[in-house]
């Protein structure tokens, strides 16, 4: 009997020694280097860092860092250091929920908060915003477009536009005709669809299938030769994890060795899903046949410069952020956690109640206000009485009424190393024409 | 009608991975009397044992018997440090299921950091393709198919003309009376583990190779069908879970000709439903060959 409880107290110690290890692994945080008698700040990246999106919530810390780092460097915000740490919600709003109730009970020094991806923004917004905490949104659902929620901020517009820009893309630039929608079944991806279909369908173009599929399957041939008795000229596509790899594998392998032309959305710019489709069908594959829509950032200028740079130093905290160098969400989401930190310089305070409504003008920026491109120079001006207006990594923000801040889009390919090369541009102007012609 | 013939032949391929994995889920089931949910990431971690292999520039058939080797002695050390003593100390089975609910979490969560977030794929040439009719499969689904046939013929002859298929059987019936017997179960529990862990890695690594792309979070993807086949079968029942595959494998893929892909897992697991209604110990739970004897 004795025996017996030291094997099971020799198995629980086994346990409890993996979930410390898997604990320290999944809920890490960086720590601010500098050190100030005031206390620190913390943004928190709630998203998914495990499951099948698992590829997003890196990209969002990917963002977190360098904004830190350069936050830290300039002295914090007035005096406090500031650090990020991650809040995984698994993509599932069953799992996002508790994740931000526990976020928000155990973090009174929350600043900001980054991430909630269309898996859990809906779950996540009401619970941040009755807590008073101002969010960068990466969420692409229309129900945001009018928010009422006062902390809610999203520098990306909603994904519909994203679908418009891939249909002006496919019918302006390629002449595309035929179309084959293949997106994932989960909610961010599915958001895409019915805008894409009404303004293919609009426009005169043919939706030759509409196929929603189960992410992360061992295998899609039947969906892949049933798509391809359809003839289409180009597949739509954003299924993450490894499900595009495996499906656009299946369509050359069953399309006799010839891959199809494929688009993506902004989420398929991205280091983890070049690597992953790269992997299964080869990088020139890649090259000559897959496009995409990005959002319009010029990846130049001073304030992309600063980021750059910030990203690149905090390798040793996270090898893969100078991957993310060209990701569109971690530029803008670097944007809004500089806009807040200048937001609380403005006011003086780092209460949210306070400071939550001037991001909007550290944004747009008011009337006189000097531009500035590193926290520094912002933080500089502030102390010399200037107002500010933030122009960083992602370019000019442009808020609305409902903090929703939207720019043009570029259709870029990868090379052979991953890099985005933009082939084509699609200005604000030019993607409203597409919508009003779509019927969005 | 041609895409239901080419959804059939897909089905073949899928239901020889579902097989092999289901067999060995549902043996360790029934010798072990273990649910083990962590059964899928057992999978996955083999599929990166020999990801490891390949990626060194090793053909990927001979990086299976890493995988299979990897996965029986992960499979080993997991009940004989985790599983065993729980069960010793008296921990019923629900309780036992969430262990090893928690146990697959541990896994996926110490693998991330190692192995990363990124899907990775193996280096391997598909082969020439094969026509029959609609069907075309290539080269390596072919061989996948194959390694399921040789695997099941193992299986069978294993448990039907072995001393220890034999005392597998005894110690799924009574291991009280095998005990009795002179049937060392322990041992026999040991060697169950070693064996179904090398089925586990066997097919995580074909599941890899069919898939083209996997990561770490293709192994709760990976259960879900496992456990359905396991249960359609009859729980414990090795040929269960062989005509388990079959069925589950079969409609998935047809289901996604006939209906849409969305809803291929969900008829599968409507018909699981219905034979559960019907038949609640499963297809063949009566006569598999871990059932009691007689």
């Amino acid at each position: 009997m004795l025996v017996s409880h030291h094997r099971v107290g020799r198995g629980v110690g086994v346990l409890f020694a993996m979930l410390t290890v898997a604990l320290a692994a999944c809920g890490g945080s960086s720590t601010p280097s500098g050190s100030s008698s005031k206390s620190p700040l913390l943004i928190g990246v709630i998203a998914p860092f495990t499951g099948p999106d698992a590829a997003l919530g890196p990209a969002y810390f990917a963002a977190c860092l360098p904004a830190a780092r350069a936050i830290n460097n300039a002295g914090g915000v007035m005096g406090h250091m500031v650090s990020c740490q991650e809040f995984d919600t698994r993509g599932e709003p069953a799992d996002a929920v508790p994740a931000a109730q526990q976020m928000v009970a155990s973090h009174s020094n929350l600043m900001a908060v980054v991430g909630c991806t269309s898996d859990e923004a809906a779950s996540v917004a009401p619970i941040l915003n009755q807590a008073h905490i101002p969010m960068f949104c990466m969420t692409g659902q229309s129900e945001f477009n009018k928010t009422t929620f006062t902390y809610f901020h999203r520098l990306v517009p909603p994904d519909e536009f994203d679908a418009f820009a891939m249909v002006g893309s496919a019918l302006d630039h390629f002449n595309y005709k035929r179309v084959a929608l293949v997106f994932g079944n989960d909610i961010g991806s599915q958001a895409f669809v019915g805008p894409a279909m009404a303004a293919l369908q609009g426009l005169g173009a043919t939706v030759t299938i509409n196929q929603a599929i189960a992410l992360g399957q061992p295998s899609y041939r039947t969906e892949v030769t049933a798509m391809l008795q359809t003839h289409p000229d180009v597949i739509f596509t954003e299924a993450l994890g490894p499900t595009d790899a495996t499906y656009m594998s299946e369509v050359k392998q069953l399309n006799n060795g010839t891959m199809l032309p494929f688009m993506g959305t902004s989420a398929t710019i991205d280091p983890v899903w070049f690597a992953a489709v790269t992997g299964a069908i080869g990088v020139q594959t890649v090259v000559d046949k897959f496009t995409a829509v990005d959002l319009g950032v010029s990846f130049s200028g001073p304030g992309y410069e600063e980021f750059k740079a910030n990203l690149d130093a905090v390798a040793s905290q996270f090898p893969d952020a100078p991957k993310y160098s060209q990701r569109g969400a971690t530029l803008h989401l670097y944007d809004g956690i500089m806009q807040a930190a200048l937001a609380m310089d403005e006011t003086k305070s780092t209460d949210p109640t306070v400071y939550n409504a001037v991001i909007k003008d550290v944004g747009n920026g008011v009337a006189g206000a000097v531009t500035v491109n590193t926290y520094a120079t912002g933080v500089s001006a502030i102390k010399s009485g200037q107002k500010v207006r933030w122009v960083g990594a992602g370019g000019l923000t442009n808020y609305n009424q409902y903090n929703n801040s939207q720019q043009g889009y570029i259709l870029v390919r990868y090379d052979a190393s991953g890099n985005e090369i933009t082939i084509g541009t699609l200005t604000q102007a030019q993607t409203q024409a597409i919508i009003a012609a779509g019927g969005g | 009608m041609s895409l239901i013939v080419a959804a059939f032949g897909f089905g073949l391929v899928s239901m020889s991975i579902i097989a092999i994995s289901a067999v060995g889920f549902t043996m360790q089931f029934g010798i072990t009397n273990m649910i083990n949910l962590a059964y899928g990431q057992v999978m996955i971690a083999s599929a990166y044992a020999a990801y490891t292999v390949n990626n060194a520039g090793v053909s990927i058939w001979l990086a299976l018997p890493v995988g299979a080797i990897f996965g029986a002695v992960f499979s080993f050390l997991l009940n004989r440090l985790i599983y065993a003593p729980f069960q010793r100390k008296g921990t019923n089975l629900i309780g036992m299921v969430i262990i090893s609910l928690a146990v697959s979490l541990v896994i996926a969560n110490v693998l991330l950091p190692i192995v990363g977030y990124y899907s990775v794929s193996y280096h391997q040439n598909p082969g020439p393709t094969y026509h029959l009719g609609s069907i075309a499969l290539t080269g390596v689904q072919v061989a996948i198919i194959a390694v399921a046939v040789i695997v099941m013929l193992a299986i069978y002859a294993l448990l039907r003309f072995t001393r220890l298929g034999k005392a597998m059987r005894a110690t799924a019936a009574n291991p009280t009376l095998a005990r009795n017997c002179g049937i060392p179960t322990g041992r026999v529990v040991d060697l169950a583990w070693l064996i179904t862990g090398a089925l586990c890695g066997v097919a995580g690594t074909v599941a890899g190779m069919n898939s083209d792309s996997f990561s770490v979070a293709s192994g709760s993807e990976f259960l879900i069908p496992i456990i359905a086949a396991s249960i359609l079968g009859g729980a414990g029942s090795p040929y269960g879970a062989m005509i388990g595959a079959v069925l589950i494998g079969e409609m998935t893929e047809i289901s996604a000709a006939i209906i849409s892909p969305e809803y291929k897992q969900v008829v599968a697991f409507a018909v699981l439903v219905l034979v559960m209604v019907l038949r609640p110990q499963g297809l063949l739970a009566k006569r598999g060959a871990l059932a009691a004897a007689g």
